[in-house]
């Protein structure tokens, strides 16, 4: 049986909002939720620029540029697509964030499955 | 060329009013700042400039997406500017400002500017510590910390380039400006320190791929290892976002913690680090996480054990 676990309400997340959820069991790290063109997408907070992946905000729910058009590692300023999570600018070129996979109930509830332990 | 090390890092930003938060919360002073930027300083008056990246009044950006924009060095005197203007007018064009300052650019690209040093000379003790078979250097009732202890940057310790050709940068920093190679990290590059200050480096290298030429981390000195942990403590309980440390490394001795920030590099308390003068014979390590570090630990939140059954445990 798969567990799942309540992260927020889908209304929670505005458009071009990005927030950090956890970390939760199973995930090393925390899951970042963001809105971007209506679309809910989340990503595990995990830069690939270094082996293991770091956390990318400088401050609690910071993870997007200053001119909020990419999610940013504040480590080393990579800039990644928000939409799919592809590094466009920065060290990690060219690689990309793992995607986590958001289940929505009907009520308007963002799941996620539980322990994604290659996560 | 007595270099005496950073005075001022310079920064363009995408986010004046999100890194002036960051700047003051980390513990400098903001120094006539506006909402397009200015000084924020630490104890003895060295610290970092920013100004929004479309700022007209910047030295140009580096090639990659890296916000730093000018290295800011003190020197002793006029004549150290003097012999630094005569040196590098050799082979590149170098400015002289109408406040007597230079700039130039470093052989990778970088942005320099030296001028009279304004670090403020500095009367604090440093942290004291009691220890059996030697002097006690606090003295009875003397307390070793309280909730409210200051803990703030003290001086602008050093920076750490991400750079194309190590080779290249150690080159240009010890042939043309007397700087001295302390340790060496095999593969990534060495750290150095200028003649005029015997700190074990205000400047390290690491290569990298072209891309990602820039700023890795800036440090400021704190007070002692105490004090690192404190401001360290009290920064990530604000939600900032711890990235290495606290821990302590080897070559230089110093204590280290590391946060992200929103200037596009890290930012680091240190602390205790080595002195060295001419007598010094470079060490060389591969770089990695046994030479990097002697000890290494994580924040956690605060915790205590306690007496009596465990919670929830029936009487």
């Amino acid at each position: 049986m798969t567990l799942a676990h309540l992260l927020c309400r889908a209304e929670d997340i505005d458009e071009g909002d990005a927030k950090g959820f956890g970390p939760i069991e199973g995930y090393r790290r925390k899951i970042v939720i963001l809105r971007r063109n209506g679309q809910l997408h989340a990503w595990l907070d995990s830069c690939p620029h270094y082996a293991g992946g770091t956390p990318m905000a400088w401050k609690t729910d910071a993870y997007l540029n200053g001119e909020k058009t990419h999610i940013a590692c504040h480590s080393h300023g990579a800039l990644f697509d928000m939409e799919t999570g592809e590094c466009v600018l920065g060290p990690c070129l060219g690689q990309k964030l793992t995607r986590i996979a958001l289940t929505l109930s009907d009520e308007g509830e963002i799941f996620v499955a539980a322990a994604q332990e290659e996560n | 060329m007595n270099i005496v090390g950073p005075d001022y890092l310079v920064f363009g930003v995408d986010d004046v009013a999100a890194s002036s938060e960051y700047l003051t919360a980390f513990g400098l002073t903001p120094v006539g700042v506006t909402e397009k930027g200015g000084l924020f300083e630490s104890l003895d008056g060295t610290g970092i400039i920013i100004r929004h990246k479309s700022d007209p009044s910047l030295p140009p950006p580096l090639p990659t997406s890296n916000m730093l924009r000018q290295q800011v060095y003190g020197v002793r005197a006029k004549e150290d500017l003097d012999a630094i203007e005569a040196e590098l007018s050799k082979d590149r064009r170098v400015t002289r400002l109408a406040d007597g300052s230079i700039e130039a650019k470093d052989d990778l690209g970088f942005e320099l500017k030296f001028q009279i040093t304004i670090r403020r000379e500095l009367d604090m003790p440093a942290e004291k510590i009691n220890a059996p078979g030697a002097p006690a250097q606090r003295k009875p009732n003397e307390i070793g910390v309280w909730e409210e202890m200051p803990a703030l940057p003290r001086v602008l310790s050093h920076v750490v380039l991400f750079v194309p050709d190590s080779e290249v940068a150690t080159k240009f920093y010890c042939e043309r400006l007397g700087f001295v190679i302390t340790d060496i990290f095999t593969g990534a590059g060495p750290f150095l320190r200028p003649k005029a200050n015997d700190d074990h480096h205000t400047l390290f290298f690491i290569r990298t791929p072209e891309y990602m030429q820039g700023c890795e981390h800036l440090a400021f000195h704190m007070g002692g290892p105490t004090e690192l942990m404190v401001a360290g403590t009290r920064f990530a309980k604000k939600g900032y976002q711890s990235f290495w440390g606290p821990g302590r490394h080897k070559f230089g001795s110093n204590w280290f913690w590391y946060f992200n920030s929103p200037l596009g590099c890290h930012f680091e308390y240190d602390a205790d680090m080595d002195k060295h003068d001419d007598e010094w014979v470079a060490r060389e390590a591969p770089l990695g996480p046994e030479t990097s570090q002697i000890v290494l630990f994580e924040r956690r939140d605060k915790w205590a054990p306690s007496g009596g059954p465990p919670p929830g445990a029936k009487p």
